[in-house]
């Protein structure tokens, strides 16, 4: 058969499926190990029998019932990643089982909504993106020194960035305006490395005034005032 | 709260997991416990990943990991006896933990204790909880398989008594010790081999001593006179190292009050104090209580169930070379089992009198079961808070202390016990990096990842082929740090200071401060005072008081997860 690892994987799954089945036949409700291989099986067979990808998603999420499961174990059917083989070729199919389950084994209750900071210091901007592409800005990027084809007041920007959650970021999609918030970048404000504009303290003495001579002689458009 | 608020709290914590206030239930037990803090600020926390701020200049400063660390985990929430339960991230430099606190640049963020380099290896820890390595001080290494599984259950430092497949309950032979200790190097764990104190004089002591031993073995199989005992306690007074006492169950020679007697004050760790693992019936239990008698359990009577007692006859015969043919060896077996003294025993950890929790492992007791078994033991006694949203926080019974208490069985404690605490047992700045992720969801029962050293050395591994790395079939299994010369070298060798021994690519490091430790130092626990057996009906009383508990005929963290 010359089996590769990944084959023999295959097999382990299964394994566990045909346990599982035969434990679901005497009636018994299913725990985390049992229901993930009968998910997994299913999807693996289901690719086997030619099914499309969506088809054998769809056939992974019905396979096994909330009312099959042990109390708590449907909350623990998220993401559940296998690889078949379709006639096309190998391909990922992640299940997310679509019951759910009032015993969440690990849940986290929270009482009052989720904790803000509600800042100070907030200065708003108009940003007009020049470019023929949409243009992303991360969330804690230093904003005066993104996308020379962002048309904002540069100078505003000098030291900040966004005011949106860590790991958000706001698109500008090409040709449009949008308006944003930025807040003072925080620690020891100090810029090293994005596009060589500050390298150093943003507080320093001249600083600002050298990142924007910078700016300007490298053609980070501008719509500030001078 | 609005539908929108609700969906709003959902979001934010699959994405940065629990914060400052939350309770989080471990697993599918009934214990639920309180953030304490979170050193995050909000709307700078470090996140790595596409689009995300953990890059250069922004959240990574762009230095050597000398002035950072190797490696982070960032912003998980750490259970541990020494930190509390709160949410931080954990630094490491050279296999050691570095820093705990706030992470990020301080270029760009306030208040950072962690300083995240560009080169940084970045472990996220949202939604897991770590824990220091677990300590097994109780294993029979029978099998070398069973370093698997005690890596595959959260351990990462194991005592040894021998290494089988034979009956030894400790190694005498300096030669056989080398062999050991070379053939532990493979596995990413610190082990340290128990001698056996089997000696009415010192001479194989000394050997023993000499071959690297971490501590000795008294076991009435072997010999748990008066004369060994005290010979051994003499020799640890004079070499600092601990001693582990199985103690006379047949009563041949001695009383439990004897053996006390004749410990006289010393430090002793007093192994499977509940007597079922043997020693002197029935009333062995009351060694626990004491200053200097450091008491522990082995996991088969833990969280004690309406099955523990018929399990136990037949592993006792099997354990110790007896013959089920034979009554006598039958009726010396009965004599180890009894409910009435399992059931106090669960009680007595729960009150904080027993310190230690372990394995027993391929001598009565199962390897990869014990923080499962803690756990499970701990669960019994909680509260079940009821977190419906309509709870008032500050009405919220939490199991915070009891699930400290918990930890503290498996890591710290044990580690005191040893005179390993100098290198291991708590998540602390200046010992090594032997850290366990678990997923809420699976805490204690199966972990994510174990850390040895700062390395991902064991955990949960998939499809070898897939396009990513969580396909199925997962299984927990070696990474990279259980390969090549690295298991060696991430793990050390528990040895005294006397030893001649070297051990090829491995650390050896004497335990100390073995014979100074007593019960009242036990973190979360330190409860001493007077535990009594009635001989006959095996009631138990502390302080005057009967304690006990009542079987459970579920136990948590198992039939969910376990196929």
């Amino acid at each position: 058969m010359e089996l590769t690892p990944s084959e023999q994987d295959r097999l382990l799954i299964f394994t566990a499926a045909q346990l599982a089945q035969s434990r679901r036949d005497r009636g018994l409700k299913l725990n985390h190990p049992e229901a993930v291989a009968l998910i997994c099986h299913a999807v693996i067979e289901a690719a086997r029998d030619g099914a499309s990808h969506s088809q054998a998603l769809a056939i992974g999420q019905s396979v096994v019932r909330s009312d099959e499961l042990l109390p708590g174990v449907a909350s623990m059917l998220f993401g559940v990643a296998v690889e078949a083989v379709f006639d096309d070729g190998r391909r990922l199919v992640v299940v997310d089982f679509p019951g759910s389950d009032t015993d969440v084994p690990g849940q986290v209750t929270r009482l009052s909504s989720s904790p803000t900071v509600t800042p100070s210091d907030v200065v708003t901007l108009d940003v007009h993106n020049d470019s023929s592409v949409q243009i992303s800005v991360t969330t804690h990027m230093h904003f005066f020194e993104v996308n020379p084809r962002l048309r904002f007041d540069r100078e505003k920007a000098y030291g900040r960035h966004l005011n949106i959650p860590a790991g958000e970021h706001v698109d500008f999609p090409a040709g449009s305006t949008v308006s944003v918030k930025l807040l003072p970048i925080t620690g020891e404000r100090v810029m090293i490395g994005f596009a060589g504009l500050v390298d150093g303290s943003l507080d320093a003495p001249g600083a600002k005034a050298q990142a924007m001579e910078k700016a300007k002689k490298l053609g980070y458009l501008d719509g500030g005032a001078s | 709260m609005t539908p929108d608020e609700l969906r709003e709290i959902d979001q934010d914590i699959a994405v940065h997991g629990a914060r400052a206030g939350d309770f989080v239930r471990l697993g599918d037990t009934d214990l639920v416990v309180r953030v304490e803090s979170d050193d995050r600020q909000i709307g700078n926390e470090l996140q790595i990943g596409f689009g995300k701020n953990a890059r250069d200049g922004i959240g990574m400063r762009s230095v050597r990991s000398d002035e950072s660390c190797d490696v982070v985990i960032t912003n998980v929430l750490v259970i541990d006896a020494l930190q509390g339960i709160r949410v931080t991230s954990i630094g490491i430099r050279n296999g050691r933990i570095s820093a705990i606190g706030r992470s990020g640049n301080p270029d760009t963020m306030d208040n950072i204790d962690v300083i995240v380099g560009s080169g940084t290896v970045i472990i996220p820890g949202e939604g897991l909880i770590a824990t220091a390595g677990g300590i097994d001080s109780h294993v029979h290494a029978m099998s070398p398989r069973v370093c698997d599984a005690a890596l595959s259950s959260g351990v990462t430092t194991l005592i040894a008594q021998e290494f089988g497949p034979f009956w030894g309950v400790g190694v005498g032979s300096s030669w056989a010790l080398q062999h050991g200790h070379n053939s532990f190097a493979s596995w990413p764990l610190n082990v340290g081999i128990l001698g056996r104190a089997a000696g009415s004089t010192t001479a194989p002591l000394f050997e023993a001593l000499e071959g690297g031993v971490c501590g000795f073995k008294i076991h009435e199989d072997t010999g748990a006179h008066p004369r060994t005992l005290d010979t051994a306690l003499t020799f640890a007074d004079e070499h600092d190292i601990a001693i582990a006492l199985h103690t006379d169950g047949l009563n041949e020679m001695m009383n439990v009050d004897d053996t006390i007697n004749v410990i006289a004050g010393r430090a002793v760790h007093a192994y499977h104090v509940e007597g079922c693992g043997g020693g002197h019936a029935p009333d062995v239990l009351r060694m626990a209580g004491h200053d200097n008698i450091l008491a522990s359990s082995t996991n088969p009577t833990l969280a004690y169930g309406v099955n523990a007692a018929d399990e136990h006859i037949a592993m006792i015969i099997s354990a110790h070379g007896m013959n089920p043919e034979l009554p006598s060896d039958v009726e010396i077996a009965r004599r180890r089992v009894r409910n009435a003294t399992m059931a106090a025993e669960n009680r007595l950890h729960d009150m904080g009198v027993i310190p230690v929790t372990s394995s027993d492992a391929l001598g009565m007791g199962r390897a990869d079961d014990t923080w499962r078994k803690t756990f499970a033991m701990a669960s019994m006694f909680a509260d079940r808070a009821i977190l419906d949203g309509t709870v008032e926080a500050d009405k919220v019974v939490t199991s915070n202390e009891r699930v400290l208490r918990h930890v503290a069985k498996i890591t710290i404690n044990p580690a005191l016990v040893h005179g390993l605490s100098h290198e291991v047992g708590a998540i602390k700045e200046g010992l090594l990096a032997d850290i366990v992720l678990w997923p809420y969801k699976s805490f204690a029962s199966k972990p994510n990842m174990v850390i040895k050293g700062g390395i991902p050395s064991w955990g949960v591994v998939g499809d070898p082929g897939a396009t990513v790395a969580n396909a199925q079939p997962l299984v927990i299994g070696p990474q990279f740090g259980a390969f090549g010369v690295a298991p060696a070298d991430l793990g050390v060798h528990f040895t005294n200071s006397a030893s001649t021994v070297t051990v090829a690519g491995r650390r050896s490091v004497p335990v100390k401060n073995t014979r100074t430790v007593r019960g009242h130092q036990m973190l979360h626990h330190g409860v001493l005072g007077e535990v009594n057996v009635d001989p006959t009906g095996h009631t138990v009383t502390f302080n005057g008081e009967i304690v006990t508990s009542d079987p459970i005929s579920t136990s948590s963290l198992t039939r969910t997860y376990l196929l």
